[in-house]
């Protein structure tokens, strides 16, 4: 596969960040701008695609893929709903709410529900403990989860969704 | 006493022009006129301490940079943010910006960098565009870019952003990161002073660390020591969160007790909904856990303070460490076993699998808590549980087997009875707590 000429800018502004000669040092920036690009994961053409543009064997692509949380290795829903389940989010309800989302979603910890629009994936401390429960939904963080704002936050991606269609 | 928040609250603070306003850029500009081993020096005096979890004096940390001729060197912040406990750092990045980045140009002059990095979380990403933002400010103002302010110093300042590895909050697995490599720690000699990013010299630094540097560079070392109490000196943020009527953020002189910061309304306000404090970590999920009593009163039955040295008394028998500031708090309704399977779970999955005592180690802790936890553990299980700790403990390259085999241990030292009572009454303990037994009795529901 190829990118696209917006994608193939972007990567070479990424790598002038870095000194010449270590453009390997954009792969993590890179991956992220590729996944954000391809519904939100990676698969192995896209990988060596990433490999050839850092000049990269694509095992050096992988190793690293696989090793870093955020990089999706298979296909997730078009919203992931990444809750933490860490000490303090655990002190302040985070099972309680994993729960609800499983049971009011149908779908079980890493699945994706049958219309492909919600992925649950706990995940461990995101960095904001003070604001617990919370959960990551794309670039921002939501905090304080209760059930009635889990109600309210996936009709809000329902509804994003339906105007997308 | 506040340094690093106390324009927090400004409105429009988060831009150059108000931060300018409110006198931003001008230790920035202080800093300039004195020679970068004079700023050196004024750290060293601060008796500034790394606030990343170290405590590692930062003037010496400096100190040791290696200044081989015609070699860059480097200057990386550490904002991966990820112990357990601890948000402080996205705090300090997401409102007030451009003291990170003033903290930043100060310290890259005083190293002799001329390219800086931000490592980010990848998580932060909304914080990434923030900063992205900051420094395009502060480029545009002339306080990066070539020539600086007409001082013939060039900076650049990057943001690197990572994508969820706790592990590489540990400075080498983040130099390995940075290099676009899996987030396995170095070994060390050499240390990053004299070999760090791409083989250069490379000081790694947290974010509450560098940004502390714009205000000590503002009052002097000397002034700057003179706030805290014994070799913590300054101030301190305190991410406070657990069972708390009021988590949040909180800048502390690092005078103050362990009872006033949980119980006054300034500070934490008390445990929430009315129960009574049962246990604490005091630095970030990697330090000690306490009980209520050892917490609020060390052994020797002095009152505990808010500091690196009475947090630490007593050891890791009787006491903790400060480390990152990240103050998780318990209430009487929480379950041990529960809350160190949760962590134990989490260090399991952040090990980077490189040494098999922290990768093995850490797994097998998690499924002894679970057994436990779950009705199916055996009294011999808590000795194994020491024991497995105990081969993790100091048997790794980086810290994290430490790190992993810490909770653990506290917990079994602390709460022992209550590994035991969820094993004597593996069905109570699915239906009800343990309780406090003897941690708390005695304690008041508020101060005084």
């Amino acid at each position: 596969m190829e990118f696209s000429q917006e994608i193939k800018d972007k990567i070479s502004k990424l790598i002038e960040k870095y000194p010449a000669g270590q453009q390997k040092s954009a792969l993590l920036p890179v991956l992220h701008l590729v996944q954000d690009a391809h519904n939100n994961w990676l698969d192995v053409p896209v990988m060596d695609a990433v490999a050839t543009a850092l000049d990269l064997a694509p095992i050096e692509v992988y190793e690293v893929v696989t090793f870093y949380s955020m990089y999706n290795t298979r296909p997730v829903g078009k919203y992931l709903l990444e809750v933490c389940r860490t000490g303090p989010c655990m002190l302040n309800g985070s099972d309680q709410i994993i729960e609800y989302i499983k049971e009011k979603l149908n779908i079980k910890e890493g699945e994706t529900t049958t219309d492909g629009l919600f992925t649950l994936k706990p995940a461990e401390c995101l960095g904001a403990c003070g604001y617990a429960p919370m959960m990551q939904l794309g670039k921002t963080y939501r905090e304080h989860l209760t059930r009635e704002k889990i109600d309210a936050i996936i009709e809000e991606c329902r509804n994003s969704a339906a105007q997308l269609n | 006493m506040k340094l690093l928040l106390d324009k927090a609250h400004i409105e429009g603070i988060i831009s150059y022009d108000v931060y300018r306003r409110e006198g931003g850029y001008e230790s920035a500009a202080k800093a300039f006129k004195m020679t970068p081993e004079a700023i050196v020096d004024e750290v060293k005096k601060s008796g500034l301490r790394g606030r990343g979890g170290a405590g590692f004096p930062t003037g010496m940390k400096w100190s040791f940079i290696a200044k081989p001729e015609g070699i860059p060197r480097y200057l990386v912040v550490n904002a991966d943010e990820s112990e357990p406990g601890t948000f402080k750092d996205r705090y300090l990045m997401e409102f007030i910006p451009h003291l990170l980045i003033e903290g930043m140009i100060i310290s890259s002059f005083a190293l002799g960098a001329n390219t800086s990095y931000i490592y980010i979380r990848g998580e932060y990403a909304w914080i990434t565009d923030i900063l992205d933002h900051a420094i395009d400010e502060a480029k545009a103002n002339g306080w990066l870019g070539k020539n600086i302010q007409g001082t013939g110093y060039d900076l650049e300042i990057y943001v690197h952003r990572g994508a969820g590895a706790y592990i590489c909050g540990e400075e080498t697995a983040l130099l390995e990161s940075l290099e676009g490599k899996r987030g396995n720690p170095r070994l060390k000699p050499p240390f990053p002073a004299v070999k760090g990013a791409w083989g250069c010299p490379t000081v790694v630094n947290n974010v509450e660390t560098i940004a502390a540097v714009t205000p000590i560079i503002r009052i002097g070392g000397d002034e700057y020591a003179k706030i805290g109490v014994g070799k913590s000196t300054g101030t301190k943020l305190i991410s406070a969160c657990g069972n708390i009527n009021k988590p949040g953020i909180y800048e502390i002189d690092m005078t103050i007790s362990v009872e006033q910061f949980i119980y006054d309304d300034a500070y934490c306000g008390g445990i929430a909904n009315g129960k009574r404090l049962k246990a604490c970590i005091p630095g970030g999920s990697s330090v000690p856990i306490l009980p209520a009593n050892l917490l609020l009163t060390t052994a020797s039955g002095q009152p505990r303070m808010m500091n690196y040295e009475s947090l630490a008394d007593g050891g890791f028998i009787t006491g903790s460490m400060m480390g990152s500031g990240g103050f998780i708090v318990l209430d009487e309704d929480q379950c041990i076993v529960r809350h160190t399977m949760t962590l134990a779970h989490f260090y399991f999955h952040e090990s980077c699998g490189q040494c098999s005592p922290c990768r093995e180690g850490t797994g097998w802790l998690y499924d002894i808590l679970k057994k436990i936890e779950y009705g199916r553990g055996k009294m011999a299980d808590i000795d194994l549980l020491w024991d497995v700790q105990k081969n993790i403990e100091g048997n790794t390259i980086c810290p994290l087997g430490d790190a992993a085999a810490w909770p653990v241990a506290a917990a079994i030292r602390h709460f022992r009875d209550e590994f035991e009572w969820h094993i004597l009454h593996p069905e109570e303990a699915q239906t009800r707590n343990y309780g406090l037994a003897h941690y708390a009795d005695e304690l008041p529901l508020v101060a005084g």
